[in-house]
């Protein structure tokens, strides 16, 4: 009889101790494999963070003294740095609409300021801190960007004068002698923060204006719209905006951009802006730490009851050992037949923890603040499992076998009687 | 033709107290052997060095004129010898045709069918055999096993009178009939009785008894304790 129809046999018939360690393998791979997929859950959460949390710097030029604007060669240079995303630039000023002709009014029904609006010019929109902070938010059409000629207005202003997406408007300045700019309508946004609650939205109202009569133009715009005002040189930015892909490398960017020897850094300096996810990343960083933790405590509890429970099974066999030594079966076909053993059970315990654990890493993902459907087991996961729980199931079956194999056959036996 | 020959061994246990002193003997094939001696005079332990469950302290052990030292324990124990245990030491999870068939690939059911057990008894579990039975079922494991020696350990020892007369008639047969080189360690002088050569292990030392007309045996002199060719060789 060979050693796989003994494992079998044994597996089959001692029934009761072949279900507890099933089911202890089952509930021990269902636990780490939910325990992986909410780390990984958690990474997953903390890299999106990281991109989304708008970690930026900002270069100003000293124009107090120098008048010397932040050039497009130095913006280029900066924004081609791996790492950075995006810039932006925001130049202000106060603007009249027409839509064919006619002066459009906003929400201030004050004599001689009803007609005003606070036009914000932007290489791209979306990186603008009223969107970036979630004080406005785009609900159709797309943000402007560097030269497409585009604005963005509230979509009451736009329902009040029957305008819709692709529709052309006309904008300049306060003074009769301004250029009249074209512009179309590229998108429309509705207000979400309240603009008294400052701390709510962390938007800063620093102007008068309401958020409904802000309006949002390109950069080539807004140059053509305030150029009869613009006495710098060159194109008039005083500060731009760098915002990069993953806040937890800010500082090493930031530091590349500061040893760029092209930029004369006596004329600029450079101020960080990551508060936000200075404030996240610490509880996240609390939370990955006690997910990790959670991991490490289940796995290693879990793999000394499973040595403890195997070590205890192969001692009580120490019987069948000493017969099957005595009849001749060698000591490693004798091992090999109880590692069979155990792997038959672990053959069958491991796919079913992989579909039960499909169930279960969501429900437990939610006890630490994940969205069950983002906590996700994965083939990846199983392979994992199957593969370093294999290994250590042998060697504890190798390590529990040890005491019991260094005895000469006589001593088992004798030790039995 | 000596089978198992031992020369010159002794043992002790955790290097103190020495339970065999020079042990020599010869057995053959087709001789049913008693191995007689007090409890704890080493008997078990004689029977253990010549099954390769153990090593001697010193001297040899030799199959078939081969050192079983040297040609491996675990290869003495699958070729060479077969044990019927006291406790019949039987895998508890299989069968008894399993367990007759863990050692060899003839078919079970024959074996056990000539010992006595019908092929019901030889789909059961184990355990739920009688002593007798269980210890059919280790003689038929060790019979089927096709070893040339079969060394059994007191096994009729928890047999009542009828069942151990039929495990004695059994072994008997295996010697006579099989031509198999049976050694037994007993207390029994019935089983005794039945054996061709019978020693006994006193101090240390193996006797050979002397065979008298009522089936007694009596101790023959001391010289006999030597092995057969150095006898010859003196």
């Amino acid at each position: 009889m060979n050693l796989g129809i003994r494992a079998f046999l044994y597996s089959a018939r001692k029934w009761k101790k072949t279900l507890l360690v099933f089911c202890l393998l089952l509930a021990i791979t269902t636990l780490v494999l939910s325990g992986l997929a909410i780390a990984d859950a958690q990474e997953e959460q903390s890299e999106e963070l990281r991109g989304v949390t708008g970690a930026s710097f900002t270069v100003t030029a000293n124009n107090g003294y120098t008048l010397q604007p932040v050039t497009d060669e130095m913006i280029e240079e900066i924004a081609a740095i791996d790492g950075v995303e995006s810039y932006n630039t925001s130049q202000y000023t106060i603007a009249n609409l027409y839509n064919q002709d006619t002066l459009m009014k906003g929400t201030d029904e004050r004599e001689g300021v009803s007609d005003l609006f606070y036009a914000t010019g932007c290489f791209d929109s979306e990186y603008s801190p009223m969107f970036l902070t979630g004080a406005l938010r785009l609900t159709e059409g797309r943000h402007v960007t560097e030269g497409d000629g585009g604005i963005i207005l509230y979509e009451g202003l736009a329902d009040k004068y029957g305008l819709s997406l692709g529709d052309t408007l006309e904008i300049k300045n306060g003074n009769p002698d301004d250029p009249l700019v074209e512009c179309e309508i590229a998108g429309l946004f509705e207000v979400i923060a309240d603009g008294d609650d400052e701390q709510a939205t962390m938007a800063k109202p620093s102007t008068l204006f309401d958020y409904k009569d802000y309006v949002f133009v390109d950069m080539d715009t807004m140059s053509a719209v305030s150029a009869p005002y613009t006495v710098s040189e060159g194109n008039g930015i005083d500060s731009v905006d760098f915002f990069v892909s993953d806040a937890a490398k800010l500082e090493s960017i930031v530091q590349e951009v500061q040893n760029s020897t092209s930029i004369d850094w006596n004329s600029y300096y450079i101020t960080v802006s990551n508060e936000v996810y200075e404030r996240i990343s610490s509880s996240i960083a609390d939370t990955t730490t006690l997910v990790t933790t959670l991991i490490v405590v289940i796995t290693v509890v879990s793999m000394v009851l499973i040595i403890l429970i195997l070590s205890m099974s192969i001692r009580s066999r120490k019987r069948e050992t000493g017969i099957l030594l005595a009849v001749g079966i060698a000591k490693p076909a004798v091992i090999l037949q109880y590692v069979l053993e155990t792997l038959l059970i672990a053959v069958v315990a491991f796919p079913l923890a992989y579909l039960s654990s499909k169930q279960v890493a969501g429900v437990l993902g939610t006890l630490f603040g994940k969205a069950a459907e983002n906590v996700i087991v994965t083939p990846q996961h199983f392979m994992l499992v199957a593969i370093v729980g294999g290994i250590l199931l042998v060697a504890a079956v190798l390590v529990s076998s040890i005491s019991t194999m260094r005895l000469k056959p006589k001593q088992i036996l004798s030790q039995m009687e | 033709m000596s089978i198992m020959e031992i020369k010159q061994v002794g043992y002790s246990y955790d290097n103190k107290k020495k339970v065999l002193k020079g042990v020599n003997a010869e057995m053959e094939q087709g001789k049913l052997y008693a191995i007689l001696g007090p409890s704890g005079c080493g008997k078990t332990t004689l029977l253990s060095l010549i099954g390769g469950l153990d090593s001697p302290g010193s001297g040899q052990i030799y199959f078939d004129g081969q050192d079983i030292a040297k040609t491996g324990l675990s290869d003495h124990r699958k070729n060479h010898v077969a044990f019927i245990f006291q406790a019949y030491n039987l895998i508890d999870y299989l069968t008894p045709a399993e367990n007759v068939s863990l050692t060899s690939k003839l078919p079970p059911l024959p074996i056990l069918e000539r010992l006595g057990l019908t092929k019901e008894e030889a789909k059961r579990n184990v355990l739920k055999l009688s002593g007798g039975q269980q210890q059919r079922v280790a003689i038929a494991r060790a019979l089927a096993s096709e070893a040339p020696v079969i060394l059994a350990d007191e096994p009729t020892g928890n047999l009542d009178e009828d069942t151990a007369q039929d495990i004695t008639e059994i072994l008997k047969e295996s010697a006579h009939k099989m031509n198999k080189c049976v050694v037994v360690v007993t207390h029994s002088n019935e089983l005794a009785k039945q054996a061709d050569v019978v020693f006994r292990l006193k101090k240390g030392e193996l006797q050979v008894l002397e065979r008298v007309q009522d089936g007694a045996a009596q101790p023959q002199s001391r010289r006999n304790n030597t092995p057969r060719s150095e006898r010859r060789a003196k």
